[in-house]
């Protein structure tokens, strides 16, 4: 994205988010929390103090729909670039740091004591993202046989990894309750399946790149 | 992978071409071609019959199989 654009999005980020806290702000001081609060639509009757909530809300649904749109377009059109030119999609390998979001799965282990939730545990999915700095690595590679054959193999051998790591945590966690406790044992499926399948995100990419890679070859050029 | 001799590095430079040239008109990157040559990497029959093309050479005689 060019740098002005980004400076008009950015700007009009910030812009829908002020419009919406002013809007927040004057329907809480002068509307009775209307539209702020939940509101019942079946008995629900216009009012002008509603405008301002109103227009903020679709101010900003409008931002985010001219954000995300085109986003969705551009994908597209990069998937046929990608089937047109032969090469692999252009990825910047930076994206691998979304990896980190998969430490949030250790909120997991405040929030099942605090609050007895044990969604948090499935991010630990987001490990998987990791995958993207190789294959950043290998972004705008030209996918010739070899390379689609080395492609094959990673996702083979990473199936084959990922599903007897699954297996092999089922029977061991099917034996009995873990720690004496049912719910600690589904607790720990959660997390094996979730770490597993992060596993199957992120092996394709890294063996592939280590099939391509590995084999120190002359660089001879005559 | 089966084991085979690979003797398209002669032949290449024989027809006096580079391995990117070579890898350019068969359709593949250097890489492979660097592969093929030190007999890591087994193509499949339409690479093999695409090279063969490349550098006039019979498939046989570029690749042995014992």
């Amino acid at each position: 994205m060019k740098k002005n654009k980004l400076k008009f999005w950015i700007g009009g980020g910030i812009f829908c988010a002020a419009a919406l806290l002013a809007s927040i702000w004057y329907a809480v001081t002068f509307n009775d929390s209307r539209l702020v609060v939940p509101v019942d639509l079946g008995s629900y009757t216009f009012t002008p103090k509603d405008l301002p909530m109103i227009l903020s809300v679709l101010l900003t649904c409008g931002y985010v729909l001219a954000l995300f749109i085109p986003r969705c377009f551009g994908i597209r059109k990069r998937k046929e670039t990608v089937e047109r030119t032969n090469t692999t999609r252009k990825l910047n390998p930076k994206l691998g740091l979304l990896g980190l979001l998969g430490f949030l799965g250790f909120l997991g282990f405040w929030s099942y004591p605090a609050r007895g939730d044990v969604t948090p545990f499935a991010f630990f999915l987001f490990f998987g993202l990791f995958g993207f700095f190789y294959e950043g690595k290998m972004s705008g590679t030209f996918m010739d046989e070899r390379f689609r054959e080395n492609a094959a193999r990673a996702q083979l051998t990473a199936y084959k990894i990922t599903f007897s790591i699954i297996l092999a945590a089922l029977i061991i966690l099917s034996q009995g309750k873990l720690f004496g406790s049912l719910e600690y044992t589904l607790i720990a499926t959660m997390i094996v399946l979730s770490i597993a399948l992060a596993l199957g995100i992120f092996l394709p990419a890294y063996l592939l790149y280590r099939y391509d890679h590995d084999d120190p070859m002359d660089e001879d050029e005559e | 992978m089966a084991e085979f001799e690979c003797r398209l590095k002669k032949y290449r430079q024989l027809k006096g071409l580079t391995q990117e040239q070579l890898a350019v008109q068969v359709g593949v990157r250097r890489e492979t071609i660097m592969r093929l040559e030190k007999a890591q990497y087994n193509p499949s029959l339409k690479l093999a019959v695409d090279i063969s093309r490349a550098v006039e050479a019979p498939i046989e005689e570029i690749f042995i199989f014992p």
